[in-house]
C-alpha cells in the first residue's frame, strides 16, 4: 500500500521534473541563439511587496515568500511554478499503511549558510516554530493535524498525524527548514537555500549573493536584487529605464503597450491563483438565501468587470479553484451572467422589489472600481448597493476576525483555497454539511484521484450554491527584459524562484 | 466717525494702476472659480450621462457621443467631472464652515484668556498646527468611517487651529485699540462689544484667510479621496478619479489631465480671490501674508 502510495508519488514527480526539464531546455535554446548568458550576471528583480520582515511565522508578508521562498529557505518540498509537489530537502519518504506516521530521509550533505550541517533536529525545530503559539504562519491551521515529531537519528524524522492528511505533504512546501540554532530570524537568515542574504536595506532593497557550497545546481546568476517600489509607476519606470531587469508581477493592463510593442521586453501571461471575490455573509440575512445569492450573481457580468479592471488579460473561472489547483474545473456556466434570471430568482425569494445591502469595500485597488461597478449592475435589477469604504485592518478586524458585514470584496491570493469553505467559522460562514464533509474526507483520503474527486464535488457544490460571488481571476503578468530567461511565470502563492534566471551578457 | 472707521479703512487711496491690478486679480479669480462653479451648478440640472451608466466602452478617447471620452468602467468622464464638482466645492465650503464657527470661538476665548490659560491655550493651537493636516484627516476618517462628511469635519477641525491663532492675534491687537475701552467704560458688556465692534474690525482678514483655507480644503480633500479615504465611490470625487486614471496615464491621458486641470484652476482661482480680497479691503495689509 504505502509502496503503491510512493511510486504514485514518484511517477508524478518524474512528470514534473520532464516538464521542468523540457521548460528549461526551451528557454536555454532561446538564450543561446543570441549568445551566451553570463553565469555572474546581478539580477535585477522590480517587486510592490517589501517584507515586513523575514520570518514567515511572524508576519514577513507576500514580500518575504517572494524573495525568500525557495531562494533562501527550503523545505522539504517544494511547489512548482507549475502547482507540482516535489521532493527538495526530503530525499525520501514513507507513509504508513494507516496514513498516520510520515518518514522522512533527509538529503545528503546538506549544509546552512552558516556552516552547520542539516540534521533532523533542525526540520523538528522548523514545524514546530510554524506550529507554535505565536507563530502568524498562514499554514498553521492546516499543519494542526501533526501530533508528534521524532528524530531517530540525524538523517531521519518521523512524523505522526493525529488524522489523516493527504495534503501534508504539499503544506510541508511552505515549512522552510532552518537552522534550530538560527537567532534574530526577522532580520537575518539561516537557511539551505542556493542563495545567502547579502544585505536588506530596508525601504529600498534586498540583495542575495549565490551561496558557494550549495548541496544540488549552483543559481544560474551570481547576485539576485530585489528592488521595491510604492507604486506600479514607479516600478514600470524602473524596467523602462532598465533599472530593474524583470517585474515579478503586473497591476494593471494599460502600463503594458509600452512594452509589448518593444523587442527589448517580453510580456508573459501567466495564470495567478489570485481570485476577486464578492464574498457574502452566507449566515446573514439577505445572503442566507441561497436564491439571493445566486441572483446576484448572475446580475453581475464578470466579463466586462474584467475586462474594466484587466482588458485583454485575466479570466473568469466560476468558482475558487484556479487552473493550477488540481481540482480544477471550468465553473463559469454555473450562475451565469443573466439578468432574467436574476430578477426571477429575487422574486422567487421574495424581494420582488429588490432590497439594500452595506458593501465592506476595501480601500485599495481593485476594489473601489469592482464594487461601483457592482452597485451599477444591481441597481439594473433593484438592488441598492451601500459602499462602505474601510481599509485593509479595519476589513482583518470588522470582516475577518468579527463576522460583522453583509457582503465585502476581496483578493484570495493563495491556491487549494477551497478548503475554507469546509469550515463554517470561516468569515463567509458558508455552512454546507455536505461541502463540510467532502472536504473534510479529501484531506482524508487514500490517493489524490479519490481527493481531486471529491474537491471537485465541493466545488461544485459551492459554486451551485453562490457561496461567494468568484468575480474573475486575476492574470500574473511577468514582464522582463528580453535578455532575462528562465523566470517564473505562474508565481504560484507570490513565489518567484530567482535560481534559474540567466542573463545574457 | 464710527470706532470700525479707526482701524481698518484707507489712509490714502490707491493709486489707479495698483486698484487695477487689483481687480484684475480678483475677477481673474471670479472667473475661474466661477467656472467651476459653473460647472457644479448645472450638474444638479443636467448630466450628459447617469453617474452609474456603464455603457460606454473602455477607456474610450474624446468624441463619439463622450466629449471627454470615458474611465475604466465605460463611464462618461464629463459626467464624473461635473459631479466631482460639487464633491469639491461642498467639501470646500464645509471644511471652511466648521473652521470658522471652531477656529473663531476658540480664537477669541484664548484672546480673552489671562496667564497659564492663555499660555495652555495658544500651545494647544501650536501644537494642533503643526500636526499634518492629511494625517489628522486619516486618524478622524479612520476614526468614523470614510465618508464626504469625515473628511470635511476632519479637514475643517485641521483648519480651525490655523484659523484660532489668527483670531487671537487680531483679536488681541483689536482689543487695546482705545474704541473698545470707550465701549467699555461706557458700559458696553464683553459679548455685546465682541459682536459690535471686535468681529467688524477683524473679517476682512478673516475672510481673505478663509479663502485660502477653502482651496487647501479642496487639495486636502482630494488627497484623502486619492488615498481612497475621503468620499467613498461611486462618488467621483477628483482625487479619486487621478488615483484610477494614474495606472492608465500614458494609455487614455484625458482621464488624469481633466480633473487636475479643474483642480488648478479652483485652488488658483480661489487664491486669486483671496489675494485680491486683501488687496481691497485690507489695503494696510498689502505685501504682508497671512
Amino acid at each position: 500500500m504505502s509502496l503503491k502510495k510512493t511510486s504514485l508519488y514518484a511517477a508524478t514527480t518524474v512528470a514534473a521534473l520532464s516538464v521542468a526539464l523540457t521548460a528549461c531546455g526551451g528557454s536555454s535554446s532561446s538564450g543561446s541563439s543570441g549568445g551566451a548568458w553570463d553565469k555572474d550576471a546581478t539580477v535585477n528583480i522590480g517587486s510592490l511587496y517589501e517584507p515586513q520582515n523575514l520570518d514567515n511565522t511572524a508576519g514577513g508578508g507576500q514580500g518575504v515568500t517572494e524573495a525568500l521562498n525557495g531562494n533562501v529557505y527550503e523545505g522539504l518540498f517544494k511547489l512548482t511554478d507549475d502547482g507540482d509537489v516535489e521532493k527538495l530537502l526530503a530525499e525520501n519518504y514513507k507513509v504508513s499503511d494507516d496514513g498516520l506516521t510520515y518518514t522522512f530521509t533527509l538529503r545528503d550533505g546538506v549544509r546552512f549558510h552558516s556552516g552547520k550541517k542539516l540534521t533532523s533536529a533542525d526540520v523538528k525545530y522548523s514545524l514546530e516554530k510554524v506550529l507554535a503559539d505565536d507563530s502568524q504562519s498562514a499554514r498553521k491551521s492546516n499543519l494542526k493535524v501533526v501530533k508528534h515529531i521524532a528524530t531517530p537519528d540525524a538523517k531521519t524524522v518521523k512524523v505522526t498525524l493525529s488524522q489523516k492528511s493527504i495534503s501534508f505533504v504539499y503544506n510541508l512546501s511552505y515549512v522552510w527548514i532552518i537552522n534550530s540554532e538560527a537567532k534574530n530570524l526577522k532580520t537575518t537568515e539561516d537557511g539551505t537555500g542556493p542563495y545567502t542574504l547579502a544585505k536588506w536595506t530596508r525601504g529600498s532593497a534586498l540583495s542575495l549573493d549565490r551561496f558557494a557550497d550549495y548541496w544540488g545546481d549552483a543559481a544560474a546568476n551570481k547576485k539576485v536584487v530585489f528592488h521595491y517600489y510604492k507604486n506600479a509607476t514607479a516600478l514600470n519606470n524602473a524596467l523602462m529605464t532598465n533599472a530593474v531587469d524583470v517585474v515579478t508581477g503586473e497591476q494593471s493592463p494599460d502600463a503594458l503597450d509600452q512594452f509589448k510593442n518593444n523587442q527589448n521586453y517580453k510580456v508573459n501571461d501567466g495564470d495567478s491563483t489570485t481570485k476577486l471575490l464578492l464574498a457574502f455573509n452566507d449566515k446573514a440575512k439577505p445572503f442566507n438565501n441561497v436564491k439571493v445569492r445566486q441572483a446576484v450573481s448572475a446580475a453581475i457580468d464578470d466579463k466586462k468587470l474584467l475586462h474594466s479592471v484587466w482588458g485583454d488579460y485575466g479570466r473568469l473561472i466560476g468558482s475558487m479553484v484556479p487552473p493550477t489547483d488540481p481540482w480544477y474545473e471550468d465553473l463559469t456556466d454555473v450562475n451565469a451572467y443573466n439578468v432574467k434570471k436574476a430578477k426571477r430568482l429575487l422574486a422567487e425569494a421574495g424581494y420582488r422589489d429588490g432590497f439594500a445591502f452595506t458593501l465592506d469595500t476595501p480601500n485599495y485597488d481593485p476594489h473601489p472600481t469592482a464594487a461601483t461597478f457592482i452597485k451599477s449592475e444591481l441597481a439594473k435589477v433593484g438592488i441598492t448597493v451601500k459602499i462602505n469604504t474601510i481599509t485593509s485592518d479595519q476589513w482583518y478586524t470588522k470582516v475577518y476576525q468579527n463576522h460583522d458585514f453583509t457582503a465585502t470584496l476581496q483578493e484570495h491570493v493563495n491556491d487549494r483555497d477551497l478548503v475554507w469553505y469546509g469550515n463554517p467559522d470561516f468569515y463567509w460562514g458558508y455552512d454546507d454539511k455536505h461541502v463540510t464533509a467532502w472536504i473534510k474526507q479529501a484531506e482524508e483520503a487514500s490517493t489524490t484521484a479519490q481527493q481531486t474527486a471529491l474537491l471537485k464535488k465541493a466545488n461544485r457544490k459551492t459554486a451551485e450554491d453562490a457561496a461567494s460571488d468568484w468575480l474573475y481571476l486575476y492574470p500574473q503578468i511577468v514582464v522582463a527584459s528580453s535578455k532575462l530567461s528562465g523566470y517564473p511565470l505562474n508565481g504560484l502563492n507570490a513565489q518567484f524562484y530567482a535560481y534559474d534566471i540567466k542573463k545574457k551578457g | 466717525m464710527t470706532p470700525t472707521d479707526l482701524l481698518a479703512r484707507p489712509a490714502e487711496p490707491a493709486t489707479g494702476r495698483r486698484s487695477r491690478r487689483r481687480s484684475a486679480t480678483l475677477v481673474l479669480g471670479c472667473v475661474l472659480t466661477g467656472l467651476v462653479a459653473l460647472l457644479a451648478v448645472v450638474s444638479f440640472l443636467w448630466l450628459p450621462y447617469s453617474p452609474d451608466d456603464t455603457s460606454g466602452g473602455r477607456l474610450a478617447g474624446p468624441g463619439d457621443g463622450h466629449l471627454l471620452g470615458t474611465d475604466k468602467l465605460g463611464r462618461d468622464l464629463l459626467t464624473q467631472l461635473m459631479t466631482g464638482a460639487r464633491i469639491a466645492f461642498g467639501a470646500g465650503l464645509g471644511s471652511v464652515s466648521v473652521a470658522a464657527l471652531v477656529g473663531v470661538t476658540l480664537g477669541v476665548l484664548a484672546a480673552f484668556a489671562q496667564g497659564w490659560l492663555d499660555d495652555t491655550l495658544s500651545a494647544f493651537l501650536d501644537i494642533l498646527i503643526a500636526f499634518p493636516t492629511l494625517l489628522l484627516a486619516m486618524l478622524v476618517v479612520a476614526a468614523r468611517s470614510a465618508t464626504l462628511g469625515s473628511a470635511v469635519l476632519a479637514i475643517g477641525l485641521a483648519q480651525s487651529a490655523v484659523v484660532a491663532r489668527l483670531v487671537r492675534i487680531l483679536v488681541k491687537r483689536v482689543l487695546t485699540q482705545d474704541y473698545i475701552t470707550a465701549a467699555r467704560t461706557s458700559g458696553t458688556s464683553w459679548p455685546r462689544t465682541v459682536a459690535g465692534h471686535v468681529l467688524p474690525n477683524i473679517w476682512p482678514t478673516l475672510v481673505v484667510n478663509l479663502a485660502l483655507q477653502f482651496g487647501l480644503a479642496v487639495l486636502a480633500e482630494a488627497s484623502l479621496s486619492y488615498l481612497g479615504l475621503g468620499a467613498p465611490p461611486p462618488n467621483a470625487s477628483w482625487g479619486r478619479l487621478l488615483q484610477e486614471a494614474q495606472a492608465t496615464f500614458t494609455t487614455a491621458p484625458a482621464g488624469a489631465l481633466a480633473p487636475g486641470i479643474l483642480l488648478v484652476l479652483l485652488v488658483i482661482g480661489v487664491n486669486l480671490i483671496a489675494d485680491g480680497l486683501r488687496d481691497v479691503l485690507d489695503p494696510a495689509g498689502r505685501g504682508r501674508r497671512t
